[in-house]
């Protein structure tokens, strides 16, 4: 079908469960929280290579937060909680407690619970107390602009859903990009879900296996414009370019949410940038627990 | 609100012991069995119904119309519900409770929330000394559970306490958080003298002391996170009840560096 001249195949994206779990960084001004949330999500777009997807959800006011100081929301996601426990250590160690005037606090309320503070706590040596506040725990690690205040745990779902996607073909590629960037832009507004890759964007679509022993996943040959011909193209003959939006979310409804924003912001925006068709990755339905059908998601 | 509500017949010539005397524990037993319950502290073994004339049905709630400083034990071990107290309360009001809400419209006596766990604990006049303290016998003082006193606090407030918070619009007697293990007391109008004695974790906060303690060292002026969170939490648990945040850096001194030091005083700059 045909919607304001762009082509919307009638296939679904194939999502898969996962855990997710999330923290919320607070600093001294906006940009060093969002400083300290984007150093956190670096090297965190695919879960297969970077042991968890991680991505900014959106930036709360201060009176979203728990100390009243500008914040930003970080989802993770995983294959399981024990999975996202050492990743969440590790990039709270290593991104949010160096980062200057920062502070760490739960970003998802649920029964159950990974370790936030736990491990960086003992980066004070000693020196590290706690405040008990309500059923919340709260550490203070002194460093060297003051205190790192960490919560003790946070949240982990595990009915998120990873892997919610939309394929964007176009006829000119700097127009495709502009386009994605909008439906990139558009998915900002909803809440509980990211858009792990580099901007939010994928050009390296992927399908399952390769030719060469060991890699399990190889380039996505049937949408690569330069391989028609040679390959069982998906492409036109006008397509010059593809990009994808991978999407995850702490729950399905979310994703689907997510996917709506998107599609209407293409619908709207992509006949203006050359993009001339629209469709999503599935591996046949046979591998994810969750599918997405661009028809029923569109607007 | 439904409850029963507790009249005294007279002032008590004794002590009164109405520590059985909250909304659960009353909602499972008959009228005739709650006059019969023993309340009196010598061998005339005083009974609640020579105590007090009971009004109301049992519910959420126990009222004590009128107060005295020899009710002891008011509210002492509730778990839910709310007790009212339209007066003074006498020593240990509050003792080991772990929920709910204990309302005293007067002054309270010694030892108020002695080893408190959870709930919240109000206080429209003042309350003696120990308040939140341990008793002796018990392990720790108070473990949880905020204390909200409008008037002033007595000597020793929060002694041997591990968390939780107490709160105190007047200022609090000599030597506050005395061997404190964790926590926060937080006076609007000043700590008495030596306050932190033996206090090993823990943090005071108040506008002044009137004298410091030699082992207390003074490590400067600080913008505190944590003091940001602590305020957000009191405001969204107390509402009105709570205190004024501070704005601005406060002077920290750690101590007592006679035991582990990581207690602090933070003194409002």
């Amino acid at each position: 079908m045909k919607v304001n001249g762009i082509t919307i195949d009638d296939t679904f994206a194939e999502a898969f469960g996962m855990s997710g779990t999330g923290v919320i960084i607070t600093a001294d001004s906006p940009r060093w929280a969002r400083q300290a949330a984007i150093t956190m999500s670096g090297y965190g777009t695919s879960v297969i290579g970077c042991g968890a997807e991680v991505g900014i959800d959106r930036e709360l006011k201060p009176e979203e937060t728990p100390d009243g100081r500008p914040g930003v929301r970080v989802l993770l996601f995983g294959f399981s909680p024990d999975a996202l426990a050492p990743q969440l250590k590790n990039r709270v160690g290593q991104c949010v407690l160096t980062s200057p005037g920062s502070a760490c606090y739960a970003g998802v309320d649920a029964k159950k619970r990974i370790g936030l503070g736990q491990g960086p706590r003992y980066f004070g040596d000693g020196f590290q107390t706690a405040k008990i506040l309500g059923k919340n725990r709260y550490w203070r690690v002194p460093v060297m602009d003051g205190e790192f205040v960490v919560e003790e745990t946070s949240g982990v779902v595990t009915d998120a859903v990873g892997g919610g996607n939309v394929l964007i073909l176009g006829n000119e590629r700097a127009g495709l990009l502009t386009a994605a960037e909008a439906a990139v832009a558009a998915i900002g507004d909803v809440p509980d879900v990211i858009t792990p890759f580099p901007g939010g964007i994928v050009r390296s679509g992927s399908k399952v296996g390769s030719k060469y022993k060991g890699m399990v996943a190889s380039t996505n040959d049937a949408f690569c414009p330069t391989l028609r011909g040679r390959v069982k193209s998906e492409l036109g003959p006008d397509t010059v370019a593809v990009l994808e939006i991978v999407i995850d979310g702490l729950s399905s409804k979310a994703v689907a949410d997510a996917m709506k924003a998107a599609l209407k912001s293409l619908i709207e925006v992509g006949p203006s940038k050359g993009v001339t068709r629209i469709s999503a990755g599935n591996y046949g339905g046979k591998l994810g627990q969750h599918h997405y059908h661009l028809r029923e998601l569109l607007p | 609100m439904s409850g029963l509500t507790f009249r005294l017949k007279a002032a008590p010539d004794e002590r009164v012991d109405v520590s059985e005397l909250t909304p659960r524990r009353l909602a499972a037993i008959s009228q005739g069995e709650i006059e019969r319950i023993v309340v009196g502290s010598s061998k005339r073994q005083l009974k609640v119904g020579d105590v007090f004339a009971i009004g109301g049905r049992p519910g959420d709630s126990v009222t004590f119309e009128s107060g005295s400083a020899r009710l002891d034990f008011i509210g002492a071990r509730l778990e839910e519900g709310t007790v009212i107290v339209d007066g003074d309360a006498g020593d240990y009001a509050g003792r080991e409770m772990s929920g709910g809400r204990l309302d005293i419209r007067g002054d309270a006596g010694a030892f108020l929330a002695s080893g408190l766990k959870g709930g919240v604990v109000t206080v429209k006049g003042s309350a003696g000394n120990l308040v939140g303290a341990q008793r002796a016998g018990d392990k720790f003082g108070m473990a949880g559970g905020i204390v909200v006193i409008e008037g002033h606090a007595g000597d020793r407030v929060g002694d041997r306490m591990r968390r939780g918070t107490i709160l105190v619009r007047g200022s609090c007697g000599a030597i506050a958080g005395t061997r404190m293990l964790g926590g926060t007391i937080w006076t609007d109008q000043g700590f008495g003298a030596n306050p932190g004695l033996l206090m090993r974790r823990g943090t005071l906060i108040g506008p002044s002391v009137e004298k410091l303690l030699a082992t207390f060292v003074d490590t400067g002026k600080h913008d505190l996170v944590i003091l940001r969170v602590l305020s957000r939490y009191l405001v969204a648990t107390l509402g009105p009840l709570a205190p004024r945040p501070i704005a601005g850096p406060v002077r920290k001194y750690a101590g007592d560096l006679s035991t582990i030091g990581k207690g602090e005083l933070l003194i409002a700059a």
